[in-house]
């Protein structure tokens, strides 16, 4: 019964696993190679990195809405500090 | 009494004109056809202040019309000649009307705050420095950001406040614009004449 329970919960939460997005906090390194690949790991396929504002943004689609979003690095830590809808 | 008659201009100096128009154009660019934070963006950005600069000390050093003094900001002239306007009463002025003049200082108002915001945005870089940086990061070294002061956006405090004044401003701007535009096309019709032919070659003959 619990492992028919566990397995339900597992599948029930896949569709989750298959949506997840980077968020502020993640820490997805501090260059184009590791944050590539971070950030691919976490869903984000990123494009380009650019400077802005002090920070490295890059671009990918958030799969769960669908919508081109903005993700900022701060090239010091690593560390996602922002992600807002493209402009 | 019958108002004394006044000639109005019939053609804009060379500045007045060149800086009008690159302005408007520099504002077209970063409004609707450059990315926020590209290098076409901050070149322009950097030539509309440039402009803005030359048509400020044109303003002190211009003979007749093109002085700030010949247009000094009015509202209680302006206000007074917009219920002239509707009242059909439309008249000439040797300069801007009031209402024009208000709108020049309130566009040029809103093109300082872009600038002061644009330029706290960048750390004060100009377009070359941020094109090297630029050109750094694209070849993966992202230490060259390391060293900056951190005082950018995601961070809070000032930089935030720049980049929501700078779009804040943006968006002033258009609006302004759209109003200066239906002002003069309003204007236009009332005095019976083509108030864009003197900023740009004057009756011609």
């Amino acid at each position: 019964m619990t492992r028919t329970l566990l397995l339900a919960l597992g599948l029930a939460t896949c569709p989750l696993a298959a949506m997840a997005f980077p968020v502020v906090g993640d820490v997805v390194g501090t260059n184009p190679e590791e944050a590539t690949a971070a950030l691919k790991a976490l869903g984000c396929e990123a494009g380009a990195f650019e400077p802005e504002d002090g920070k490295i943004e890059t671009k990918c689609v958030d799969p769960a809405t669908s919508k081109l979003m903005e993700v900022y690095i701060d090239p010091k830590t690593g560390a996602v500090t922002e992600i807002k809808l493209e402009d | 009494m019958k108002p004394p008659s006044v000639t109005p201009v019939t053609l804009w100096d060379p500045v007045v004109r060149l800086t009008h128009w690159s302005v408007a154009t520099v504002v077209l660019i970063n409004a609707v056809l450059t990315e926020g934070g590209s290098s076409l963006h901050i070149w322009a950005g950097w030539i509309g202040l440039g402009l803005l600069a030359l048509r400020f000390l044109w303003g002190f050093l211009a003979p007749g019309e093109a002085r700030f003094a010949a247009f000094p900001p009015a509202p209680r002239a302006a206000f007074a000649h917009l219920a002239n306007l509707l009242a059909g009463q439309a008249r000439e002025h040797p300069s801007h009307n009031p209402a024009g003049a208000l709108m020049a200082y309130a566009l040029w108002a809103t093109l300082i705050v872009l600038s002061v915001t644009g330029l706290l945005m960048t750390g004060g870089k100009t377009p070359m420095q941020m094109d090297a940086v630029r050109a750094t990061v694209a070849t993966g070294d992202w230490s060259v950001l390391v060293k900056e002061d951190g005082a950018g956006p995601e961070n809070g405090g000032p930089g935030k406040v720049a980049e929501e004044m700078h779009e804040i401003a943006g968006n002033l701007i258009l609006i302004l614009v759209l109003l200066h535009v239906g002002g003069v096309v309003v204007e236009s019709r009332a005095l019976r004449r083509n108030l864009v032919r003197p900023m740009i070659f004057g009756d011609r003959k």
